[in-house]
């Protein structure tokens, strides 16, 4: 299980990363969400929502001897993980890296995705078309 | 509204350095809250008495993550300057570069020179540094707090924008019963039909019911309507342009396009909007249906920081003077005819940038003075502050709205709409706790309605929640109710349904008491003349016009209900009452 991301309709209300942090943590902050949205808000109004894909091979652990379903199941992560993620998917702040857990199963910024850019999707990403997304997403992120 | 009170006097002037700017981000905003709108106040240039704008988007929200709610600003700097706030800390810094720059440049080099793409800035544009009374401040693509010409406050402070970047937590006091009642409160909202058709077509779809209806502004209200050709300008008509919707902070419902044209003579121009009330004062206001020309006014509008409602009307009244002989071509430098799009651009450049004929318009009613005694009934006001792009001869709860507002005449201050849904006459009887005729034409009941909605737009705008998602426009939206449970559960504080009406009682009859210093009563609670002695003449609305004997008696119940004395003065058991007797 995943959620799936459909960027076109995201209106970038952040209501997502509200209630991601208020749901794991009892505080809105929206630096503290497994979910982010990357705005362009000065010039083309596009928003981009970036989560972790659930990869079915988790890059983001390599070097380190931990239980794969245990770590997906936490939401708080060191940043260094972040570092190898090849999506840049985690949100980082300070120390941390924000993991989406789909909390528990019941993702709540599925809820409030009043638009449905959100949805939660079966499947999950693997490899190579998670290489092609990951360019994909390198070339949004570094267009100008 | 407390804050401004405290500096508020009759003798203050809105360009000395006295004058308070107040930001004032709503109770709830950066919450859950529906909305996290943001409050700019001072005394007004424009209208010479209260100011009080709201901006939505994202930047009330973000001064409240930066640990801060309320920011009052007096003085006057040297040169131009820019404040920074960071998590609770204010840097009063060097604005020198940004001088002349356009609202939407500046926001783009202020985060450059601070190398950070979240920075939130509110700011203003040239017509704000040029002292244009009706000058906005801007926030975002489209965000403005336009009304009442607070970005003049700004300019003459010298304070070229107000940048704030917050990472800081919002403590939630029951937070998963927070989030389970919102999630309920939001799957009801979202449910109404209101909430469903604002999120696709946003405000312009109110312009196809005004055109029908007869109320909307043409032609400095000499008509209500445009009939059939009105299509050019309705919510399907923009589909073309939109490439998607878009919400501001926390808010569910995104109302709000972003458009782009691709081809013909305004190709390029890209941005958000326009709002219903930007379409009609630039469009039937004027007597303009070119949609792509309407759009462009009005993206020019936003980049100089000038309030496009505002704008529009100036415009409006310089068109009806033209059109009556008392001003022409010699002094106005430009033909202005009805539907004359160019015309209108063209000024747009003049009024911000304050030269020729745009220098006197720039002045907004108080170029009254300039035009002498003739032109005086042709600017429709109320309380020195110009009618929007409607007409308020047909729903008469709107139009003893636009003659209470206290900020001058406001169709959101009250916002007196259910009468307009055809309700059952049981269900707004048990809404405003006593008899409202549903039918929107009529008088009866009316003070009650705009009573009521006042107050509770009063605590909405306390409390940061966008007015589409409360009550105005559908009986199942927000109102005390749900807003007494999300305070509750967010911040711990205990205020009931009955407590927060009196909240709004409180806010009405202070802000009351700040016209009451400026000598206003019972004789300015009152309409444009047009409003009295012209039926209107043709359309839907044909032969409507307000009858003095029955709006007087709508403002007698209005005031007995605020608790005001028959010259709408408020009385002293109410002060003490409301405890702002002091």
């Amino acid at each position: 299980m995943r959620i799936k991301v459909d960027k076109k309709k995201c209106s970038g209300c952040h209501l997502c990363e509200m209630v991601c942090s208020l749901f794991h943590l009892g505080v809105i902050n929206t630096e503290k969400s497994a979910i982010r949205i990357q705005k362009d808000d000065l010039d083309s109004s596009q928003n981009i929502p970036i989560l972790c894909n659930q990869c079915k091979e988790m890059k983001c652990l390599n070097g380190e001897e931990v239980r794969e379903g245990f770590e997906k199941k936490r939401f708080i992560w060191d940043r260094k993980r972040a570092e190898r993620c090849p999506f840049d998917a985690l949100t980082v702040f300070g120390e941390n890296a924000y993991h989406c857990d789909l909390c528990g199963g019941t993702p709540q910024c599925v809820k409030v995705c009043t638009p449905k850019a959100l949805r939660i999707s079966k499947s999950r990403i693997q490899f190579p078309a998670m290489s092609l997304l990951a360019c994909l997403t390198a070339s949004v992120a570094s267009s100008p | 509204m407390y804050l401004l009170s405290r500096y508020y006097s009759s003798s203050l002037d809105p360009f000395s350095p006295e004058n308070p700017l107040i930001f004032g981000a709503g109770l709830l905003t950066g919450t859950l809250g529906f909305g996290s709108r943001i409050n700019i106040t001072a005394k007004s240039p424009e209208s010479g008495h209260l100011g009080d704008s709201s901006m939505g988007g994202e930047f009330g929200a973000e001064l409240v993550k930066a640990g801060l709610s309320h920011l009052v600003i007096t003085g006057k700097s040297k040169n131009p300057v820019y404040l920074l706030i960071r998590n609770g800390e204010i840097e009063i810094r060097d604005a020198q570069k940004l001088k002349g720059l356009d609202t939407v440049e500046t926001q783009k080099r202020i985060r450059i020179e601070l190398g950070d793409e979240k920075v939130r800035v509110a700011c203003i544009g040239v017509a704000g540094e040029n002292l244009v009374r009706y000058a906005a401040i801007r926030s975002g693509m489209k965000n403005a707090a336009g009304r009442t010409g607070m970005g003049a406050v700004m300019g003459s402070k010298n304070l070229k924008a107000v940048a704030v970047r917050g990472t800081l937590d919002i403590r939630i006091s029951e937070p998963e019963k927070y989030l389970r009642y919102y999630l309920n409160t939001l799957k009801k909202l979202m449910e109404t039909k209101w909430a469903q058709a604002l999120g696709k077509f946003g405000t312009p779809l109110l312009f196809k019911y005004a055109n029908a209806m007869g109320i909307l502004s043409v032609r400095n209200n000499q008509l209500t309507t445009v009939g059939d050709r009105g299509h050019h300008l309705e919510a399907e008509a923009l589909e073309p342009y939109s490439t998607g919707m878009l919400s501001c902070f926390a808010c569910p419902a995104h109302c709000r396009h972003r458009f782009s044209i691709e081809e013909g003579r305004y190709k390029g121009t890209k941005g958000e909007g326009p709002e219903y009330a930007s379409i009609g004062s630039f469009g039937t206001k004027l007597g303009n249906l070119d949609l792509e020309n309407i759009i462009y006014a009005v993206e020019l509008c936003n980049h100089y920081g000038l309030d496009t409602i505002s704008t529009g009307s100036y415009i409006a009244w310089a068109m009806e003077l033209y059109q009556r002989g008392i001003i022409d071509q010699e002094r106005t430098g430009l033909p202005l005819v009805w539907g004359d799009g160019d015309s209108v651009i063209e000024l747009i450049h003049l009024i911000a940038n304050r030269k020729d004929f745009g220098d006197i318009l720039a002045e907004g009613p108080f170029a009254k003075k300039v035009f002498g005694e003739p032109s005086h009934d042709y600017l429709l006001e109320v309380k020195n502050f110009p009618i929007e792009m409607t007409d308020e001869r047909l729903a008469k709860s709107f139009a003893l709205g636009m003659a209470t507002s206290t900020r001058g005449a406001c169709h959101m201050r009250s916002r007196p709409s259910l009468d307009i849904l055809g309700l059952p006459e049981e269900v707004l009887k048990k809404i405003y706790g006593g008899s409202v005729n549903n039918n929107f034409s009529s008088y009866s009941g009316k003070g009650r309605m705009v009573w009521w909605h006042e107050l509770l737009n009063a605590v909405s705008d306390a409390l940061g929640v966008c007015r589409f998602l409360t009550v105005f426009s559908s009986p199942h939206a927000l109102q005390y109710r749900q807003f007494s449970r999300l305070i509750s559960l967010s911040t711990g504080l205990n205020l009931r349904a009955k407590d927060l009406k009196t909240i709004g009682e409180r806010i009405y009859t202070l802000e009351r008491m700040m016209l009451i210093k400026d000598g206003f009563s019972r004789h300015e609670d009152t309409l444009p003349e047009r409003y009295f002695s012209e039926p209107v003449p043709e359309g839907p609305a044909r032969g409507e016009v307000i009858l003095r004997e029955e709006f007087d008696k709508m403002l007698d119940e209005y005031y007995r209900l605020h608790g005001w004395n028959q010259n709408g003065v408020p009385k002293r058991t109410t002060l003490k009452r409301l405890e702002i007797d002091r």
